[in-house]
């Protein structure tokens, strides 16, 4: 692989300079003519009976042309994964936040004021926002027909756990708690919608799932998913938090009602109270492991707080109960997961799905045990961690895994063995490792793969399209270099078009780590069809076997004579007045050799790669304050071949922030019902000032299953932080913290305990 | 209820008519259409809306387009022309500072403060000038290393860790 | 998040301004910097039928020394208190304070006056600024009043301010003896954030008995308004450096002692108390060390 020309170098993303000169349009920048906007009337109280609505004063303000409630929608009940959801509270509302009407006005002034004047009736009803009190007897039902307001519930097992543990030199036992925290993209999440005289919907939006989302407001609307086109514009972050939302329904719903373009977005607050951030989880462990430091069985009990519906919560939920079952050799796993309904704001995917919460638990675990048995965490690590060409406990079928390597290296890289032996007073090193998926089968509806369509314009230049979505990772610029690889053109030649329903192929969108992986091998498979058509003619021309066609820095020669080349946009020129204006389109599909996970077993192969990593964190923390200042970070990652090196340092700079300060402070606090800190005053988001720099290693282990070997990065960035630098504050003060974020508070009331004691 | 006001914006005058209640962002994106300068938070707490006046940083979501009447803004629409983007637009991107682009407006017009206050800032000058400026895609590393870049002292800085570092 | 409409007016002097005010002060709120303002009527917590900016009103923006006083006006931004000869050479431990107010763009809108007057009990500028003991200059329209500053603040947002005055200026004797002082600022993250603890220590050095002339410490955020330790300052007061560092503990527990912070979202009463704890030591051990050193060299 050694003569790649694109794939495997740095580039800027293709769109930087225009987003560096203000000139990209981002889709809460858009303004189309004759636009109304919306805004979105929501629930004060965390459970609450509607008595009534009284919209008339709101309707008779000038300037408001719409007011929506419940009454002006279909009412079909909808989900993306459970179908608890409405458009508009119907009779009772479930959550500070809830949406209860809306109305669409001629300004954001007069949209802000009509909804003082929508008149709501309510009765206030009992509310439980915590998931454990939730699954209590008598507790409050969020929804009448779910008893013990449990959602979902899921059980996976494999081996003997009970003998496994019975047989262990050391068994660890305890419970954790994972907060919620927020995605805190940039740009809040809003779209405009407008309806043509037909009743066909154009939606533009910032989603991560443009052609998945269709299908869910499809649904919802009593349409089928093709009388909605969703347009996907560039937006400001995403991090998860960008699947379905009521908000593009509201839109949709307003613009339906007045036949005019109607934009709306969440204020910051609205998104603070009414986004779908991390689900929370208490989860408890019990491990085991001989004394040689072999891990023998593991138990675990995950209770998730979905909120007031169900997003995404299930299957994150059972994402926490078994993924870290395959990033070491277990043999024998149990795992119950609940997904409970809570008073709360629904909670959706958040970078590293419920990875992220487990390897928190099982990553303070192993350290646990590592030091019960003497043993060194990292090889504690190396001794149990998953090889390449092995097949985990659940079927999962690695590859490509250089999780040793990754060890190795950290290690090497933060001194590791130096610094465990000269301890210091309050400054402490710790590690964590992770798995992930990139792609994940069952959680796909019909598919998992990826597709896409390279057209050839006639001057040669090549247009890209995808149905994943580029929330500011960088996917157009990985997808355009996996193309320019594939057709041997200078990069600059590619461009990356927009996703739109209409034009771009369908793609499961960009969650999982999974975009580069699937939709990368989708305009792979697509740049490679363009390839075999333009070969022909070359070879015709050159009178050769198509087979033998290349094509080096946008010239084509034949194999083993590159004086005799043709410029590749002379062949595009030739292709198109051959073919009487008729592009040459490539058309390719991927198909994942995953598999669907048996129902019952959960055995199966989730994804075509699976990515690791190993992070290392130094500390130094106060101890008159409790403040722990992060000193030195090394994360080691196997992404397999990386298609961007500079792209990809850039998501581990961004998921290690992410993830520190989800560790050290991000907290969403509820108190009686409502999030008391909406705002970046105190959501504690980090500053330049809070950020470590980051040595970031990369292994690079070609995977066969992905384009040019690659893997997924997005997740696995953030997943190991949050216990490497909880293990490393307990080297350096001896506190096991077991709830998430560490704040300053806690470490200092913990370290005033043990002075007492 | 309106009132007139004179500002400069990006070297051109504008005589407008502006609400006393319009924040400077609104003016500016809606009225002159100029939307380089984002909404992120509307609090004065996440730094998208910074823009530039008599020379000085400031977050325009929470000011009043009416205390901006007689003086000078610059947005990042001011910065460098078509072709010709400005060094610190042109460092950002060579730098992979730019991911999702939402705060790299607000960022670039920051340090462009920056530079002009101090041309020869140290990394710690660096993330304190730009703390008001939110990124939650890039942990700020590739940022800060595109502005020390054109500083005086920064550039070698950067240069050096980039030698011994990989 | 939209502003409500209001009346706009921008007086181009005092006198204007002050007749506006004689007149319809208590329909109008005054806008300086706008910062907190603009914020508070975005979440309708304040919602004002008359704002009256006083940007342009330039007799109150300034920053010059007479002799052996600082003067101060309102409208001076942080962004220029922290950049300012005066201040970096004469009153450092306040420019050290508004540098870490909010972000870099509110410093430099953000202006004393504004701070003052918004009369938050975290205010970082207040602690430094009652630990020198300044006052505050308060103009109506049948002239002008000096106050302590320590009597201007009344509680969470309120102050002293009646509704037809104006805070014109703060003044701030620099003092005769040799003195150093120290702000400490427990925040949330490194990077903007309210004090959850602000400490101001300063204290000045009797050259002829190299005893503690003065010492007074200043905290925010750990009572309705920003405040003084008096029973802290007495106990080192008169001391010996030596003493002083021995008595630090003594005084800290003091310092505590006199705090009635309460548990918010921000921060439990009890760190607020562990933090001001700490910080009246560190604080004290750094000024007074640094008197020692600059007393050193004198020699």
């Amino acid at each position: 692989m050694s003569d790649l020309q694109v794939v495997g170098k740095s580039y800027p993303q293709i769109d930087a300079m225009e987003k560096a000169m203000g000139k990209t349009t981002f889709v809460s920048d858009l303004v189309l003519p004759n636009m109304l906007y919306g805004r979105i009337l929501r629930s004060p109280f965390p459970h609450a009976k509607i008595l009534n609505i009284n919209t008339a004063k709101a309707r008779a303000l000038p300037g408001v042309k719409a007011v929506v409630t419940y009454n002006d929608t279909p009412g079909i009940p909808f989900g993306p994964r459970t179908e608890d959801w409405t458009i508009f509270a119907k009779d009772k509302v479930r959550f500070f936040g809830d949406e209860v009407a809306a109305v669409a006005a001629i300004d954001e002034d007069t949209a802000e004021k009509a909804l003082d004047l929508i008149q709501v009736e309510y009765e206030e009803l009992p509310f439980v926002t915590d998931p454990v009190e939730a699954l209590k007897p008598g507790a409050p039902l969020v929804h009448e027909d779910r008893p013990n307001n449990i959602a979902a519930e899921f059980r996976i097992e494999a081996g003997d756990v009970d003998e496994a543990l019975s047989k262990s030199d050391f068994v660890y036992e305890d419970r954790y708690q994972s907060n919620q925290v927020y995605q805190a993209y940039l740009e809040p999440m809003g779209g405009i919608a407008d309806v043509d005289i037909s009743g066909r919907v154009t939606l533009w939006a910032g989603t991560q799932i443009p052609n998945m989302s269709r299908m869910t407001y499809a649904k919802a609307l009593g349409l089928a998913p093709d009388d909605i086109r969703i347009i996907v514009p560039d937006y400001g972050g995403g991090f998860g938090g960008k699947f379905e939302t009521n908000v593009h329904l509201i839109a949709i719903v307003l613009a339906q009602k007045t036949g005019r373009p109607v934009r709306v977005f969440n204020t910051r607050y609205d998104d603070f109270i009414a986004g779908n951030p991390r689900v929370p989880m208490y989860i408890d462990i019990k491990i085991g492991a001989t004394e040689e430091g072999l891990l023998t069985g593991k138990e675990v009990k995950v209770i998730g707080a979905a909120g007031a519906r169900v997003v995404y919560a299930q299957a994150i939920v059972s994402t926490a109960c078994y993924r870290v079952d395959s990033l070491y050799r277990f043999k024998n796993v149990r795992a119950t997961g609940y997904t409970v309904y809570t008073n709360t704001v629904p909670t959706g995917c958040f970078r590293g799905f419920g990875n992220a919460q487990m390897t928190f638990v099982l990553e303070s675990a192993l350290d646990t045990i590592a030091e019960a048995l003497s043993i060194d965490p990292a090889e504690l690590r190396k001794k149990n961690a998953i090889g390449p060409n092995e097949t985990s406990v659940h079927g999962w079928e690695i590859k490509s895994c250089a999780l040793r390597e990754c060890i190795s290296k950290a290690t090497e890289a933060a001194s590791w063995a130096e610094k465990r032996k000269k301890r210091k007073k309050f400054k402490g090193i710790g590690i964590a490792c992770c798995n992930h998926v990139s792609g994940n089968r069952p959680f796909a509806r019909e598919f998992d793969g990826g597709s896409g369509i390279v057209r050839i314009g006639r001057d040669g230049r090549v247009l890209v399209f995808h149905g994943e979505s580029d929330m500011g990772q960088g996917q157009k610029t990985a997808f355009a270099q996996i193309v320019a690889e594939r057709l041997g053109v200078p990069l600059e030649m590619v461009h990356v078009a927009q996703v739109d329903t209409d034009i771009s192929p369908f793609g499961c969108g960009s969650f999982a780590s999974r975009g580069t992986v699937m939709g990368g091998h989708g305009v792979l498979a697509a740049a490679e069809d363009a390839f075999r058509q333009l070969a022909e003619i070359v070879a015709a021309k050159l009178e050769a076997n198509p087979d033998d066609v290349v094509c080096r820095d946008g010239k084509f020669f034949i194999k083993g004579s590159p004086d005799t080349a043709i410029p590749f946009k002379d062949v595009a020129d030739q292709a198109a007045t051959l073919r009487h204006g008729a592009p040459i389109v490539g058309v390719g599909f991927y198909d994942p050799p995953t598999v669907l996970p048996d129902p019952e077993t959960k055995y199966g192969n989730i994804s075509p790669v699976y990515p690791f990593a190993c992070h290392i964190a130094e500390v130094e923390v106060d101890p008159d304050t409790g403040v722990v200042e992060v000193t030195n970070y090394v994360a080691a990652h196997d992404s397999g071949k990386v298609v961007n090196p500079m792209a990809i340092e850039g998501q581990i700079d961004g998921g290690v922030l992410q993830g520190m300060g989800w560790a050290l402070m991000e907290n969403m606090v509820v108190k009686d019902g409502r999030l008391v800190n909406p705002d970046f005053l105190d959501y504690l988001v980090p500053t330049a000032m809070d950020a470590p720099r980051v040595n970031k290693i990369l292994v690079e282990p070609i995977d066969p299953n992905g384009p040019y070997g690659a893997k997924g990065i997005g997740e696995p960035a953030l997943n190991p932080v949050t216990a490497a630098i909880s293990n490393a504050i307990y080297d350096a003060t001896g506190i096991r913290m077991k709830e998430l974020p560490i704040t300053p508070e806690k470490i200092l009331a913990r370290l005033k305990e043990g002075r007492k004691e | 209820m309106k009132t007139v006001i004179t500002i400069t914006v990006n070297g051109e005058r504008h005589s407008l008519e502006v609400k006393p209640n319009s924040t400077l962002v609104d003016v500016l994106r809606d009225q002159l259409g100029l939307r380089g300068t984002k909404k992120g938070c509307g609090e004065g707490k996440c730094g998208s809306c910074t823009v530039l006046l008599d020379g000085l940083s400031v977050s325009s979501c929470i000011l009043l387009a009416v205390q901006a009447d007689g003086r000078e803004v610059v947005t990042i629409e001011g910065f460098g022309e078509c072709g010709r983007p400005h060094p610190l637009q042109k460092a950002f991107v060579e730098r992979g500072a730019v991911q999702c682009g939402y705060c790299t407006p607000g960022m670039i017009v920051t340090a462009k403060a920056l530079l002009e206050n101090n041309p020869s800032p140290d990394e710690k000058v660096v993330r304190k000038a730009i703390a008001g400026n939110l990124c939650r895609c890039t942990g700020y590393t590739k940022i800060v290393d595109a502005i020390l870049s054109l500083a005086d002292r920064g550039s070698e800085l950067v240069k050096g860790e980039k030698e011994d570092g990989s | 998040m939209r502003i409500r409409p209001f009346e706009y007016l921008a007086p181009e002097s005092l006198e204007e301004a002050l007749t506006e005010l004689r007149n319809f002060g208590s329909d109008t709120v005054l806008l300086a910097g706008g910062t907190d303002l603009i914020l508070a009527m975005k979440h309708k917590s304040v919602l004002p039928t008359r704002v009256m900016g006083l940007q342009k009103v330039r007799e109150l923006n300034f920053i010059r020394q007479k002799n052996s006083t600082v003067h101060i006006g309102a409208l001076a931004t942080h962004s220029w208190l922290c950049a300012h000869d005066v201040i970096l050479k004469k009153l450092p431990m306040l420019g050290e304070a508004v540098s870490m107010i909010g972000s870099w763009q509110i410093r430099n809108i953000a202006t004393l006056g504004g701070n003052l007057c918004n009369a938050s009990p975290a205010a970082d500028s207040a602690p430094p600024l009652l630990a020198l003991d300044s006052r505050v200059v308060l103009a109506d329209s049948d002239g002008e009043q000096e106050a302590p500053l320590s009597s201007f603040f009344l509680g969470p947002g309120q102050t002293a301010l009646t509704p037809s005055q104006i805070l014109k200026e703060v003044i701030i004797e620099i003092p005769s003896n040799p003195y150093s002082g120290c702000y400490l600022k427990m925040t949330r993250k490194r990077g903007i954030d309210l004090a959850v603890v602000g400490v101001a220590f300063h204290a000045e050095i009797d050259p002829s008995t190299q005893t503690l002339a003065k010492v007074a410490i200043a905290l925010g955020g750990v009572a309705p308004t920003p405040m003084r330790a008096t029973e802290a300052e007495k106990i080192l007061a008169g001391l010996s450096s030596e003493e002083a560092l021995r008595a630090l503990a003594d005084a800290a527990q003091a310092a505590v002692a006199a705090t009635t912070p309460i548990d918010d979202i921000r921060a439990t009463a009890e760190y607020r108390k562990a933090i001001v704890e700490v910080y009246v030591r560190q604080a004290g051990a750094k000024v007074i060390n640094s008197l020692v050193k600059a007393g050193g060299n004198r020699n």
